[in-house]
């Protein structure tokens, strides 16, 4: 179709109106190409194998099938205190339990950086917070925040049932610290644990994401 | 917090426990340009903070991550502050990750106008708030006041060092910005001297670059370029970048359009775009094609015979003329492309690299192509009158008249470059104005270029073609690559809004043919004004109709759905008429889903409609008694519940919670009505 198209344009030098590229007929974008992409939506999400604060190992594999959401943490920025202190991070949790959600928060704070702690600690935390998400996986040296280029906590992403990303980005649409802003906000997670139940595409399906920097490792 | 004992001992400890700082590590204060103000006058007021060493605070973008500075003011009555202006910031990365933030003791000013009427203190505080980061980050607040007699204006210089550490415009600067192959091209013409080796362009909006990316700004000529990458979270290309370009010392206020961004979310990949070159080349070949239409083709002859017949001039006189009729061609086609780019700007500037994801522009561009295309083919003639006047061509003495003549030869030629100018508006319609100018001049350039060799060589004119039927020909088979054309779009459209908008359009285009029909009919020699008026209404309509397609086709599906009544349930139900209610909630993740995969779904609304079933949807959001009863009928206290009643006698089904579109097909099928209403 499209060589068609650009051979009436060969043909017809000012009449054909060829756009440098025209909207794919699906909704859904392509995939990338490259290997080392970032997991934009509609991407295959990075695989990833992480112990978790109880010791027990978990990879994304594991959870082939069920729709999977990914919180960056780090319980020490007022932005995750904000979600937490207001209860819609716990809110959000538990009714993607309640769905049939896989939610797995990730802390890629290195040693001595803020949001760092050992297992221990990590757990009696949750529990002040009243998380209630499947397990809190460790990535104290960064990798797998790197593979997902995981940029603030809270940083979201939605996985659906085959490995597809379908978010990445913010959780809601009141980039500021402040509790107040929790009233009215407009989530962006749970539209997207819709859409992948229901195997779709979210709009939006990515948002810059916003909250304080990943206190990752610094790079060697 | 330690837990006392005794409330007293409490409150104590309370007292002398510091309060804890609202602004950690940093200070706010206002000041202001005068130490007396008029009213009436405007007063500059900043906010400085002073941020601790090692710490910084945001600018408006604030990068990969943080929160910009901001201030809640509170002013008199009918005072009023402006917007807050920034100083240009600075990269901070931090394993990776950047910001755009300030350290030092930034200010960040703004104008606040005095009310007429104001006398005695003028009292100005706002809420100042701010994220204050090192390797953490730090929430911080502050209240800041100031009080200011009002009387005789006395100026201070207090906030001159702030003024002048704010960005400056880029008068003297000129810039242009395109999307190309999925980055953003940045060009840079500063003014003399100017370097931008090292410089950093700080967008100010977020979701727009790729803060962390490099940017290598490199000299090009006199000009400077560098490559921005586009953020990840960035659904489509920006209409506009704009922000701050800090170069050394120099900090310019940068506002630049983005031209060429077109259509999908995803990059172009290589080979999809057709460069600015291969569109300026292939429309010159089409004005040199111009000259073999019918109409253009004596324009030719009679011009140039009007040459030749003028052999007192001499050959010198002669290429001037020649040169001044094609420099009229070329300057009527640019009028042309100015009142299209005219026309465009009307319609609303932002967003038109977008235009083929656009429907209503993509049907336009549909129809348009279908009716050159008839046009093509002689259905129907346009502007047949202007070609009388092609007997003033050879009257215009001097070099004046040479250049009008030239003007008059592409008005002359209108009814058969129309075909084309429609293309290259089709092209020029999504493209930059730069690029759309050059277009329409590169056609133009084609269509002058033979006037323009046979005056600079008379003895070529025996060497051109003999006019005759084969021109006719050749026009009808240029139709064919825009019914080609109009083919794909009708495909770009479908792909869009589904297969039945598709089919609209198509539906259109038909209309479209019939109005050019009718015209054509009307148009013809010897025809009663009773027929004309009769044939031009009836194509006037038909398009009229065409455009009422295609808004049917944009339209959003109707929402077949009425709300819940439990009398009129019972009433229709009693009455045998099938009927199916979902029994659903905002809350409801499994209410939600079935609705996206099953509920809205085209086979589904289509066998609803086909079997004649009243669909009510019943929303139990706010746990409406009259629902509640209705989900007891039915044994249940939670949703989702889909009862399909099939009409006649038949009992009630209840369909799964899980929903697919065969499980509510197969109940539609196997208990429809024997006499399904058509």
């Amino acid at each position: 179709m499209r060589a068609l198209s650009l051979f009436s344009f060969l043909l017809l030098a000012a009449c054909a109106s060829e756009p440098a590229d025209a909207p794919a007929p699906e909704a859904a974008p392509d995939a990338p190409v490259e290997t080392a992409e970032a997991p934009t939506p509609g991407a295959t999400a990075p695989a990833f194998t992480l112990v978790d604060t109880d010791g027990t190992e978990h990879s994304l594999a594991d959870f082939r099938g069920q729709t999977v959401v990914l919180e960056w943490l780090n319980y020490d920025c007022p932005y995750v205190g904000k979600h937490y202190g207001g209860g819609n991070m716990q809110a959000l949790q538990a009714q993607a339990e309640a769905d049939g959600v896989v939610w797995l928060s990730i802390v890629s704070s290195a040693p001595g950086e803020q949001g760092h702690f050992e297992p221990d600690v990590m757990n009696a935390r949750t529990e002040q917070e009243g998380g209630q998400q499947a397990a809190v996986l460790l990535d104290p040296d960064g990798t797998v925040g790197r593979a997902y280029e995981a940029k603030t906590t809270p940083h979201m992403f939605v996985i659906d049932a085959v490995g597809t990303v379908v978010y990445n980005g913010a959780i809601d649409d009141r980039p500021t610290s402040d509790l107040a802003d929790l009233e009215g906000a407009t989530g962006y997670v749970t539209p997207a644990i819709v859409a992948a139940l229901a195997g779709q595409s979210v709009d939006p399906a990515t948002t810059q994401p916003y909250g304080c920097s990943v206190k990752y490792a610094d790079e060697a | 917090m330690r837990v006392f004992l005794l409330p007293i001992l409490a409150l104590v400890a309370a007292a002398a426990v510091a309060q804890p700082d609202p602004s950690p590590h940093s200070d706010a204060r206002l000041v202001a340009d005068a130490t007396r103000i008029a009213p009436g006058d405007t007063l500059g007021v900043a906010l400085e903070i002073t941020v601790e060493e090692g710490w910084h605070i945001y600018w408006i973008n604030p990068g990969d991550s943080g929160q910009p500075v901001a201030v809640d003011w509170t002013l008199p009555t009918g005072a009023e502050a402006g917007s807050l202006r920034f100083p240009p910031p600075s990269r901070y990365e931090v394993a990776g990750l950047v910001s755009y933030a300030h350290g030092g003791t930034p200010a960040f000013l703004t104008e606040i106008v005095v009310p007429d009427g104001a006398s005695g203190d003028l009292a100005l505080t706002g809420a100042a708030t701010w994220l204050i980061c090192a390797d953490v980050c730090l929430p911080a607040s502050a209240d800041v006041a100031l009080m200011l007699p009002v009387g005789v204006t006395e100026r201070t210089g207090a906030l001159d060092a702030a003024r002048a550490a704010l960005p400056t415009s880029a008068a003297d600067w000129t810039a242009s910005a395109a999307w190309v192959d999925g980055s953003y091209a940045l060009t840079l013409n500063p003014p003399d001297g100017v370097s931008l080796d090292g410089a950093t362009f700080f967008v100010d909006q977020s979701g727009v670059l790729d803060h962390a990316a490099e940017q290598a700004f490199a000299a090009e000529g006199g000009a400077w370029a560098v490559r921005l990458a586009a953020s990840d979270y960035a659904t489509e290309p920006a209409a506009e970048l704009s922000g701050v370009l800090v170069a050394g010392d120099t900090a310019i206020e940068l506002a630049v359009p983005v031209s060429g961004a077109v259509a999908a979310a995803t990059p172009p990949r290589p080979g999809q775009s057709l460069t600015v070159w291969a569109a300026l080349g292939l429309a010159f070949v089409g004005g040199l094609i111009l000259n073999l239409m019918p109409c253009v083709f004596p324009i030719l002859s009679i011009k140039i015979l009007g040459f030749v017949r003028g052999r007192e001039q001499s050959p010198a006189a002669l290429r001037a003329h020649g040169l001044a009729f094609g420099a009229g061609v070329v300057v009527s086609f640019l009028a042309l492309a100015g009142l299209l780019l005219a026309l465009k700007a009307t319609g609303g500037g932002a967003g038109w690299g977008f235009q083929l994801r656009y429907p209503p522009v993509v049907a336009g561009l549909a129809v348009l192509m279908t009716g050159l295309a008839l046009n093509l083919l002689g259905v129907f003639e346009m502007g047949q009158r202007l070609a009388s006047a092609g007997g003033n061509l050879d009257r215009h003495e001097g070099l004046g008249g040479a250049f009008l003549s030239g003007v008059l030869a592409v008005v002359v030629a209108s009814p058969c470059t129309a075909p084309f100018m429609g293309g290259a508006l089709g092209f020029a319609v999504v493209q930059p104005a730069a690029v759309a100018l050059a277009v329409f001049a590169a056609l133009g350039v084609g269509m002058a270029l033979p006037y323009v060799l046979l005056s600079f060589r008379p003895s070529w004119i025996a060497r051109l073609p003999k006019p005759g039927p084969w021109m006719e020909t050749l026009k009808h088979g240029l139709a064919f690559p825009l019914l080609a054309t109009a083919v794909w779009l009708v495909w770009v459209f479908g792909g869009l809004l589904g297969l039945n908008a598709a089919a609209l359009l198509l539906l259109a285009l038909v209309t479209v043919g019939m109005a050019a029909w009718a015209w054509g009919r009307s148009a013809r020699h010897g025809v009663s004004v009773r027929a004309k008026v009769l044939g031009r209404t009836l194509g006037l309509g038909a398009v009229g109709g065409a455009v009422a397609l295609v808004a049917t086709a944009m339209a959003p599906p109707q929402e077949a759905w009425v709300p819940f009544d439990a009398a009129a349930v019972d009433a229709m139900v009693a009455d045998g008429e099938p009927v199916f209610v979902d029994v659903t909630a905002t809350w409801c993740l499994s209410c939600q889903v079935n609705k996206q995969t099953t509920l809205t779904a085209d086979a589904v609304r289509q066998a609803f409609a086909d079997a004649g079933v009243t669909t009510v949807r019943a929303d139990w959001t706010d746990q409406d008694p009259a629902i509640t009863a209705f989900l007891d009928r039915f044994g249940r206290n939670g949703v989702p519940l889909y009862v399909f009643f099939p009409g006649g006698d038949a009992d009630p089904v209840l369909l799964p919670e899980v929903l697919t579109p065969g499980i509510v097909l197969d109940a539609i099928a196997a208990h429809a009505p024997q006499t399904a209403s058509l």
